[in-house]
């Protein structure tokens, strides 16, 4: 009776194998949660703290892009970063000013915080560097355990909450605007 | 069925570049004989663009890309080994003089380097002298007709937003109307004007004619797949989807940096953290012979001690 009931087991533990190796495959080579099937637009939008950006993104028509190829990463600035800012380049008549001033907070490839951590690990005091869509340099350093992100202009915000990985790059929410505004 | 799909679009790739010399190895290192150059070593095997011309530290292909790790015997993707000469030269042939200057500055900002057509970003953003059509030029900028209109926009809120435009670079004030941003002098005396995303470059408008554009190479639009017989037109760092026929713009197909670098060259400032897509990384993970750095749908392979690129690896999708 106990061998049957062990038999009857058996297809559960084949499933239950399949299933932890398909688990495993989910952590990358760099241990970070390998992405998910969203997209930049899609991860923008379902994040309640970045309704603003999700405006921004829409008027500045980079809603296509974002849900396109990629990869890219985006320093998302949360809806108390952007303030007055944030609605207001919601407006019709401020298309280019919106693009203009996303460009300046997406980078090329994805960046995970293990990376950007990495890189600080290997790259000494003097922080180091990514270059942005608007052809300026985001330069991150280590303030504690925080990452701090500075603009050529000197525009600083820090890494905060949680990176989303998606599928064509990532999402790192920021607590400032990467462009200074005066 | 992946590979099969992606082996079938390498050799139609293959075969659609003629005298493009492919990574021919197992290893994925592409060490296809480049394109003769002028240099003398034509027919060095491991010699890649960047060889000859252009003069800004590209000389001598770097032989340090034996393939010791087995890569790219499955996947998407090729070396830079030649890139199809595909230059942007549609712009207007009319008589008049200023259309004659515009098709100048074309040739000249697009670079062919060792026949191979790379995109490159303007220092001065692509800005353009003058006014653009339909707009006087007045002591304090460009106007259009009504300058009461115009100085009443002076004075709309949005001024405030002009902090943006600082991201274009260069010295000078920045004002936005009417699509175009015009840099001026402290004092008011105008510098250039540039066409931007998000305004007269926005779908449905009509490009520019007298805007300068690159069309991309082939590598960029297998990677983004543009491949739906549309027109796709690069500038100042956006590649735009065009009617070929009506010029109207469409989407705006990718954001890019307009960075490609060569095989020799030191990687610039920018390029500092692993950015490498999630699905190449178990290909191209850093090692202590090796760092791997993504842009505009290129994988480089650097030194990590010299910063010098080792390989350019295109990735196809």
């Amino acid at each position: 009776m106990n061998n049957q009931r062990l038999w009857a087991l058996a297809p559960l533990m084949v499933l239950c194998l399949a299933g932890c190796g398909r688990d495993a495959d989910k952590a990358g080579p760099d241990g970070v949660a390998a992405p998910s099937n969203q997209t930049l637009a899609a991860a923008i939008a379902d994040e309640g703290d970045l309704d603003m950006l999700e405006g921004v993104v829409r008027n500045g028509g980079l809603s296509e892009v974002l849900e396109g190829k990629g990869p890219y990463t985006v320093f998302a600035p949360v809806n108390a970063a952007l303030g007055t800012a944030g609605s207001e380049l919601g407006d019709e008549a401020m298309k280019a000013q919106s693009a203009a001033l996303l460009r300046a907070h997406i980078v090329p490839g994805a960046l995970t915080r293990a990376d950007i951590e990495a890189a600080l690990a290997r790259g000494g005091a003097d922080g180091v560097q990514m270059r942005t869509m608007s052809d300026g340099l985001l330069t991150f350093s280590k303030d504690g355990d925080v990452v701090v992100v500075t603009a050529a202009d000197g525009a600083t915000a820090r890494l905060t909450g949680a990176e989303t990985v998606v599928s064509n790059g990532v999402v790192q929410p920021v607590d400032g605007v990467l462009v200074k505004a005066e | 069925m992946k590979r099969s799909i992606t082996l079938t679009s390498a050799l139609a790739l293959t075969l659609a570049i003629s005298g493009a010399a492919l990574a021919q190895n197992g290893n994925g290192n592409g060490n296809g004989n480049g394109r003769g150059n002028g240099n003398g070593g034509g027919d060095n095997a491991r010699q890649e663009r960047g060889n000859g011309n252009g003069g800004e530290n590209r000389g001598g292909g770097n032989d340090n890309r034996g393939g010791d790790n087995g890569r790219g015997d499955d996947r998407m993707e090729r070396q830079v080994e030649g890139r199809i000469p595909d230059v942007a030269r549609d712009m207007a042939r009319s008589q008049d003089r200023m259309e004659r200057d515009v098709r100048r500055e074309v040739e000249q900002r697009v670079v062919v380097d060792n026949g191979v057509v790379v995109l490159r970003r303007e220092a001065n953003r692509g800005m353009m002298n003058g006014c653009p059509p339909g707009l006087a030029k007045r002591d304090n900028g460009c106007l259009p007709p009504g300058q009461a209109r115009q100085i009443e926009r002076a004075r709309d809120p949005y001024n405030r937003y002009n902090y943006v435009w600082r991201t274009l670079g260069g010295d000078g004030d920045y004002q936005y109307r009417d699509g175009y941003v015009y840099r001026t002098t402290p004092q008011g005396g105008l510098l250039g004007y540039l066409p931007v995303l998000g305004g007269i470059l926005s779908p449905g408008n009509t490009w520019p004619s007298q805007y300068a554009y690159q069309q991309p190479p082939q590598s960029l639009s297998q990677y983004y797949g543009l491949t739906d017989g549309a027109q796709y037109r690069y500038a100042d760092g956006v590649l735009y989807r065009v009617d070929p026929q009506t010029s109207s713009i469409g989407q705006v197909a990718a954001l890019l940096t307009g960075q490609q670098f060569n095989v020799g060259q030191r990687l610039p400032a920018g390029y500092d953290v692993y950015n490498v897509p999630y699905a190449y990384r178990d290909q191209y993970a850093d090692s202590a012979r090796s760092q791997y750095r993504y842009n505009d749908g290129n994988v480089y392979q650097v030194d990590p001690t010299t910063q010098l690129v080792q390989a350019v690896i295109q990735l196809l999708t």
